[in-house]
């Protein structure tokens, strides 16, 4: 964007050097990278952000904390896709760290442009998906060094298959990879859950280390609670004001995946819902968020970023997993427990299924509109975009449905999407003062 | 089932993994679905447009009224989505959705035969026909025979007409193994076929004797390992098997189809650009046959690579006289002309014997390419003080090329510019053309013949129109803009390269005071960084000469050889690149 503030120009500059030094100095440019992630890093915990609430404040520093230290020891890295199950990861010792994060931080610093220049080189088609063309050009280019694995499942979309494969026999490191069936049946459980087992024994060997049953079932049951702690955040998230930003919501996301099944992300569950019980109430529109959020966008930010006109109360990313309904199996059966959630995720099978876990947030926290972000690439909600539109304007809310990136800026028209934007959260203030008036 | 649907129960299917032969079993008559249609306004009304052209062309071709049953497969996103638009919609009879799992071993045989065992069951419940096992058996077929000298097609799928477009251009026969291409490598046991004949022993099934049981059951004993054994499409877990397309005897060369937003064989393309083992073009299409000039470009420029290759003299084939004129005695007249007809401008080359540029001519093409090569051609022989019979051979290239009279032969700008660059800077290894309508980045042999060549997609960005739009929304002329561009000061980052997308920034950057010379040249860089990206596709290397219209940009060429890091050259006549490469071909065919 043009007008862009002194903090943003700062941040050009130094992803622009990136960029700059990419095809011959790649160690430089890693390190570069990683000064200035260390620097937001200790930015972080040192000041955090007053306007924020602790739970807030909280998340960025776990947020922080698991990405560099997965990228600073990336050795002992597990690189995986957003929804795998990560709880043998931590039980084992190892770090993972999602595809989206690493985009996510190349993306920050402004040096997306470079990496995905150098993916397309090798051939990744400009119509990828931008999270993955960002980690490829990150591997292929020689600025992330060789994690000692990959990680994927075939939720929520194809390139889980693509990047990580192709990766894996780039990096030359064992890729496992858990095909979840599209229909929720115990039958796709158990069929889900002889793959992790896969895994487990592919990481025990990668790692050369003994997988402990027995911290494996602690670690599953500490996600089983920090579900059901998350989910009992959802009614209290009623009007009530979360303080939050897009970059928060995307890194509270990510951290109840990264994270799931440590004690700090059971923590910060219960944080949130304390902070939420506490929080003032909140006349504003109220916002459930479908998939990832185009954060880096300033004119879109200053609309819900600690606003008094309009926040994301929920999104479909972290929720993903509340329309699991009676589950089969509990955190006692760990592979059985983490192969019902990915079969029942909102993001495996047939459109309605994310259409009504949209709903259900959006009822939950008697949210006003939904907004459903089409991230340049991503063909399964693309694809279900009207189809989500539809189920959710005739279930009484209006949605939006906003064309961009959440991570490459080359994709995003800045000025349609936040005039998109603006005109929809006007229309939606307009619904809700008629509604108070007929009240 | 309704009556009079009963007559034609046809069934359409997309994806290779679909079970035709089990379908067919019940008497359904499976036929791919074939996408290839005007427009996709359904599909971006009820979708999305950022779907690969294949799922909107599906979803396009599923809408239609004489649709009524549908198998699809979970094969990939796109084609889920497909699915959900149509089940929403409501209007088919009937409509499957098979899960196909990523992995071939054990445990998913198993899977998938209880999926199909589910298909099986509700097409029965549907149609009201029982199975017949010899109708399945039947309709699995035989292998086909390959052609000794065949070009393989792979990629994404292939519509008929694109098929034969791909061998129509690169005038050689087409072995189809796209992702819709399917080819079981195994056939049916006699046991099956008895089945269909002969009662049960009722004994055990070994040593030939007719299968006990449900003949359902056992053809899919069979047949469930058997479709998911065929070569595996790109996103099956394990592909090392692809590799099997790749290289065998009597194949000349791999032309690689992609489809944008789809997101499986960019990659494997990629993987075999890599390997550079076999001649192989890439051709890029939306699922509509639209841009056909570029992809006739490229399919036979890529014919003229192979031909070359197969040790044959790259000749220009003789056509028919078109013209009134009498045929110029070739042995007395030492002239030969070359004609590039070009989105912007219509170049002349007449050159002697010994390969002096005699004379040259360039003219805006305008509406009609055929009265600019009119024009350009008395421009040259007047100039050169010769009459049209004193020209032996006339050969055209460019856009145009076939639609110019009175040309002996056409041969594509790929093959013409590589050696006219060869003529122009007989060091150059890599040469970089963009012009109005396309960019290309040409790859030389140390002999000037075509080692290797990409070319844009069909979209403008990074191509001389791409300029021209960003000239005018900064009103000024291209002239203008070129020079104003070399008096940039500080760096302005423009990420679009999508002429919309573009233009979207440089307004912003207008309306926040950013100095003109530093917008242009952030167009500039952006151009170069497409073409880098686009060089390092098919390895290009130096020393680089730069042709085509935007080689008089001086901001662009120093951009690129910033990005390149490398000298990036240019040539007075670099304009004449195309023409002066055509000329040659003619001489050379002359003896």
């Amino acid at each position: 964007m043009a007008d862009a503030s002194a903090g943003e120009r700062l941040i050009g500059w130094y992803g622009g050097v990136a960029e700059k030094n990419l095809s011959t100095r790649p160690d430089f440019v890693r390190n570069w990278l990683m000064l200035g992630f260390q620097a937001m890093r200790g930015k972080v915990h040192l000041a955090p952000y007053g306007d924020l609430l602790p739970s807030g404040n909280h998340g960025y520093q776990l947020f922080m904390d698991s990405v560099v230290g997965a990228l600073a020891n990336f050795d002992n890295a597990v690189v995986t896709s957003i929804f795998t199950p990560n709880e043998i990861f931590h039980a084992l010792g190892a770090r993972p760290v999602t595809a989206e994060a690493v985009a996510s931080f190349a993306s920050g610093a402004q040096a997306e442009g470079g990496f995905i220049a150098a993916a397309e080189g090798r051939g990744v088609p400009e119509t990828y998906c931008s999270y993955h063309r960002i980690l490829m050009g990150m591997a292929t280019s020689g600025v992330l060094g060789k994690p000692r694995m990959l990680a994927s499942c075939s939720v929520a979309c194809d390139a889980n298959n693509l990047t990580f494969k192709t990766l894996g026999r780039f990096w030359g490191v064992p890729h496992v990879y858990v095909d979840v069936p599209y229909d929720v049946s115990r039958d796709s459980v158990l069929y889900v859950a002889d793959e992790l087992r896969e895994m487990g024994r592919a990481t025990e060997e990668a790692f050369s280390r003994k997988l402990d049953e027995g911290r494996l079932r602690e670690a599953c049951a500490c996600s089983e609670r920090t579900m059901r702690e998350l989910a009992a955040t959802l009614p209290t998230r009623r009007r009530r004001y979360l303080a939050n930003t897009m970059t928060i919501d995307m890194m509270e996301m990510l951290d109840l995946h990264l994270s799931l099944g440590l004690p700090e992300c059971e923590d910060l569950a219960r944080e949130m819902q304390r902070d939420f019980l506490a929080a003032s109430p909140y006349e504003g529109v109220n916002l459930v968020w479908a998939h990832v959020s185009p954060y880096f966008l300033e004119s879109l930010g200053e609309l819900v970023n600690t606003s008094k006109t309009a926040q994301i109360v929920a999104s479909d990313m972290m929720f993903e997993h509340v329309t699991a309904g009676d589950a089969w199996f509990d955190a006692s059966s760990p592979y059985e427990f983490m192969a019902e959630r990915l079969v029942r995720s909102c993001f495996n099978g047939p459109a309605t299924r994310r259409a009504d876990c949209i709903e259900l947030l959006a009822r939950e926290t008697n949210a006003d509109a939904v907004v459903l972000f089409c991230h340049w690439g991503c063909k399964q909600t693309a694809g279900a975009a009207q189809l989500i539109r539809r189920q959710l304007e005739g279930a009484g809310w209006p949605v939006l449905v906003l064309d961009g990136d959440a991570c490459d800026r080359a994709n995003c028209m800045e000025g349609q999407m936040s005039t998109r934007f603006s005109a929809f959260l006007e229309m939606v203030e307009k619904r809700k003062e008629a509604e108070r008036h007929a009240s | 089932m309704p009556a009079e649907q009963q007559k034609h129960n046809e069934l359409f299917y997309a994806c290779k993994y679909t079970p035709i032969e089990l379908l067919a079993g019940f008497g359904a008559t499976p036929r791919i679905a074939e996408a290839d249609v005007a427009s996709f306004a359904y599909a971006d009304a009820l979708a999305h447009p950022n779907l690969c052209g294949y799922g909107k062309g599906l979803i396009e071709r599923m809408m239609a009224a004489d649709v009524h049953e549908a198998v699809l497969v979970t094969c990939c996103d796109v084609v889920r989505r497909v699915y959900d638009v149509l089940q929403a919609s409501g209007r088919m009879d009937f409509l499957y959705l098979l899960d196909l799992p990523h992995r071939r071993g054990p445990a998913e045989v198993a899977l998938f035969r209880r999926r199909l065992r589910a298909l099986a069951d509700a097409y029965a419940a549907y149609s009201g026909v029982q199975f017949d096992v010899g109708a399945a058996c039947a309709a699995c077929g035989t292998g086909v025979a390959r052609a000794d000298d065949r070009v393989t097609l792979m990629g994404a799928h292939a519509s008929a007409s694109l098929v034969a477009e791909v061998e129509k251009g690169v005038g050689m026969p087409v072995e189809n193994a796209t992702c819709t291409s399917r080819h079981l490598k195994v056939s049916p046991p006699p046991q099956l076929a008895r089945m269909a004949t002969e009662p049960a022993c009722g004994a055990c099934c070994d040593g030939g004797a007719t299968p006990a049981g449900n003949p359902l059951d056992a053809f899919l004993d069979w047949y469930a390992p058997a479709l998911l054994g065929q070569i595996p499409c790109m996103r099956m877990d394990d592909i090392a098997e692809r590799s099997e397309l790749v290289g065998e005897r009597g194949q000349q060369g791999v032309v690689y189809h992609t489809m944008k937003f789809c997101d499986y064989y960019g990659f494997e393309y990629g993987a075999l650009a890599e390997k550079d083992e076999i001649p192989m073009v890439k051709i890029e299409t939306d699922g509509t046959s639209q841009s056909e000039g570029q992809l006739r470009t490229r399919l036979e420029a890529f014919g003229e690579t192979l031909r070359a290759r197969g040790g044959a003299a790259q000749q220009a084939q003789p056509a028919p006289a078109v013209s009134g004129d009498a045929p110029a005695d070739t042995k007395a007249a030492a002239y030969v002309m070359g004609v590039d007809s070009g989105s912007t401008s219509t170049d002349v080359v007449i050159m002697d014997a010994d390969k002096h540029i005699v004379a040259t001519a360039i003219v805006p093409t305008g509406a009609r390419a055929a009265d600019a090569a009119a024009r350009a051609m008395d421009e040259a022989l007047s100039q050169a003080g010769l009459a049209a019979s004193d020209v032996a051979l006339r050969v055209s290239t460019g856009y145009g090329r076939d639609n110019i009279e009175g040309m002996d032969s056409s041969v594509t700008e790929i093959t013409c510019h590589a050696r006219g660059a060869h003529y122009l800077a007989p060091d150059a290894r890599s040469v970089i053309d963009i012009g109005g309508q396309d960019s290309k980045v040409i790859h030389l042999n140390a002999n000037g013949s075509v080692a290797g060549f990409v070319m844009n997609d069909k979209c403008a960005a990074g191509t001389g129109r791409f300029m021209e739009a960003m000239a005018r929304v900064l009103e000024m002329d291209l002239d203008e803009f070129c020079r104003r561009g070399l008096e940039w000061r500080h760096e302005v980052r423009i990420t679009s390269m999508c002429t919309v997308f573009a233009e979207s920034e440089v307004v912003s950057l207008v309306a926040a005071n950013t100095p003109t010379p530093d917008v242009i040249h952030g167009l500039d860089v952006s151009v170069a960084r497409k073409t880098a990206t686009l060089a390092s596709r098919v390895g290009a290397e130096p020393p680089y000469l730069m042709t085509g219209g935007v080689a008089q940009n001086e901001g662009v060429v120093r951009a690129l050889s910033e990005v390149l890091k490398a000298p990036v050259a240019t040539h007075e006549d670099s304009q004449l690149c195309g023409a002066i490469g055509a000329a040659l071909i003619g001489l050379q065919s002359l003896g």
